[in-house]
């Protein structure tokens, strides 16, 4: 019993900072979009401990263009989605060679009206190591703009609702008897308003509480990919380097070959040896790109393990926790109320 | 672009020829097939030509590997064939049948008996070739339960990929390597522009302590293909007092103490 006192007495401590207009933005690690069939990696130039890094990686860069451009509330990266999100984007990796970034990004509110839900594809337009903006800025910034423009054609009766819901449906979450008749569904399967708590809700405040607290794990959790970002930054940008010289040398060599005139006559040893020293070179390139591959996670692997680690241990305290608050909050509900969950 | 070059080659993108040497006979036959259909294509055209196929049972397996052929290897020169010779006797062979032609023909004691300067440039075009690419003293073989890898010196490393049992083969608009195992050999086609091929059979004896290699470079520019075969000893490379491991931005990175990937 001391020990929930305390819990709540923590809870207590700390507020829920937030402006209407601006909503919070929950960036989901990416889908690695690594086909299952492992047999067309090697064909389709997919290394997949590599996406996977980039997975975790590249959600942080869009990140960081939103918060560059202001207007939006509190930006993070999260491993999973947050279904309680006031927006939530999620991107997968179609493409990702060097040369082009392609990505599949959604966003949804917490409605689940969907703002964006797009195919992107940048193409390297060079890094500015001065102001270390990505080579596929573009990108970024087009992502950014598609979310902007779908918040202005919002109007802010819209987004504080949307803010209002993403509330609700964490309460739901927490304290379902409580609140799970505050929102009710549309015909085309939107969360809508039905009511609204009293402003001095005593269970809203515990809730908000508790969602302030999680807030707090998730920019821990934030902070992380934040550090994985910084630590991987430089060999990443290496990385597509190499991939971009191999792209390049790809296309350089087939170039050659159709303005290679040989005179050899067919069947002597210079033709064939020619013939021989075509795929050679093809395949030693392909293997020192494998190569590059491995050098890459080798390098970077470390940090990733150490990243997902602590994020797992922190994931693991809030589930641990959330178990907990469920409970807490029931019996709080049953004591006021009288009713049971 | 790649497919340009592919048919400068007279190799269609995506398409690979395969060439079946059995473990006791020479080229059979050459078959061009999709690589994406490999193994319909090939029982279909062996249901529709009477010219022998590759066996596609060699492109599968059940269960484990039939054979694990992963370590160092250093080639054992007390063994092996030396082009030279192998060549010599193909030169004799390939003369003597024409003798028997030609005896045997609509002009006998015709004195036109020997092989023609093509014949034997060609063969001697193949001979090199064969000989260049068994060069390498060392190779290097890991193997894994879906992966050989045989690693040469100044080579690219021949790849085989086996998928749930099923070979996966490498394409490019350059050639096209695949791999099979006829039992517990492991047999490696590539399948080059222009007709090329090199056929690259592995055996390892019993005691797992030798490694035979016998390599077949054939042309359909040739009548006859080249074969020569190689010995390697299993040996343990030198430890080295340094752990190291490659990275990109630092490339080898090398301690004394536990370096962990």
């Amino acid at each position: 019993m001391i020990r929930r006192i305390c819990m709540f007495v923590v809870l207590m401590c700390f507020g829920l900072p937030h402006a209407a207009a601006e909503l919070n933005v929950s960036i989901t690690v990416f889908d690695p979009g690594v086909p299952e069939d492992a047999s067309t990696h090697r064909e389709l130039l997919v290394f997949p401990k590599i996406r996977r890094i980039e997975a975790l990686f590249l959600p942080f860069v869009l990140r960081k263009t939103i918060v560059e451009t202001g207007g939006w509330g509190a930006v993070r990266v999260v491993p999973e989605p947050d279904i309680a999100a006031e927006l939530l984007v999620t991107g997968t990796i179609i493409d990702s060679d060097g040369e082009t970034l392609k990505l599949q990004v959604q966003a949804v509110d917490a409605s689940g009206r969907v703002w964006i839900d797009n195919a992107y594809v940048g193409e390297w337009a060079g890094a500015d190591s001065t102001s270390g903006r990505s080579g596929y800025q573009n990108l970024y910034d087009q992502i950014t703009d598609d979310l902007g423009t779908a918040r202005d054609a919002s109007d802010s009766k819209v987004l504080e609702d949307v803010v209002e819901i993403s509330r609700l449906r964490y309460a739901v979450q927490l304290a379902p008897s409580a609140f799970g008749d505050f929102l009710t569904t549309t015909p085309d399967g939107l969360f809508a308003l039905n009511r609204l708590p009293a402003e001095n809700d005593p269970m809203l405040e515990r809730i908000e509480r508790i969602r302030g607290v999680e807030y707090v794990i998730t920019d821990t959790v934030d902070e992380k990919y934040q550090e994985l970002y910084a630590e991987v930054a430089r060999t990443y940008e290496l990385w597509r380097k190499y991939r971009r010289k191999f792209a390049q040398y790809q296309i350089e060599e087939a170039q050659r070959q159709i303005h290679e005139n040989s005179d050899a006559p067919r069947g002597s040893y210079e033709a064939i040896r020619g013939i021989y020293d075509n795929y050679r070179w093809d395949r030693m390139a392909a293997q020192e790109q494998e190569h590059w591959a491995r050098g890459f996670d080798n390098e970077v692997g470390p940090a990733v393990q150490r990243m997902e680690s602590r994020v797992a241990e922190l994931e693991g305290w809030v589930d641990d926790q959330y178990a907990e608050w469920q409970r807490l909050l029931s019996e709080i509900f049953e004591l006021e109320t009288g009713l049971t969950d | 672009m790649g497919n340009q070059a592919a048919r400068r080659h007279g190799l269609a993108a995506n398409r690979i020829e395969v060439i079946m040497i059995r473990k006791t006979g020479p080229l059979r036959q050459v078959r061009p097939f999709s690589c994406g259909f490999t193994l319909a294509l090939l029982l279909l055209l062996g249901a529709c030509s009477q010219q022998p196929t590759i066996n596609s049972e060699t492109l599968s397996y059940d269960g484990a590997m039939p054979a694990n052929l992963a370590g160092s290897w250093e080639r054992d020169y007390s063994r092996g064939d030396d082009a030279s010779l192998v060549l010599r006797r193909l030169y004799s062979q390939m003369s003597r049948a024409a003798q028997q032609r030609a005896a045997g023909g609509p002009y006998p004691g015709s004195s036109d008996v020997g092989i023609s300067v093509k014949d034997a440039s060609s063969i001697q075009a193949l001979a090199r070739l064969a000989d260049e690419i068994t060069r390498p003293d060392v190779l290097t073989i890991s193997q894994n339960e879906y992966e050989i890898s045989v690693s040469r010196k100044d080579d690219f490393a021949m790849l085989c990929e086996f998928f749930g049992g099923v070979s996966k083969g490498t394409d490019s608009p350059y050639g096209t390597e695949i791999c099979g195992w006829d039992e517990d050999q492991l047999v490696s086609y590539l399948t080059l522009p222009d007709g090329l091929t090199v056929i690259h059979r592995f055996t390892i004896s019993d005691d797992r302590n030798n490694l035979r290699v016998v390599t077949t470079v054939a042309s359909t520019t040739s009548r006859l293909p080249f074969t020569l075969s190689r010995f390697y000893r299993r040996f343990e490379p030198a430890s080295s007092e340094f752990n190291c491991i490659e990275t990109l931005s630092m490339k080898r990175v090398c301690s004394t103490g536990e370096i962990n990937p």
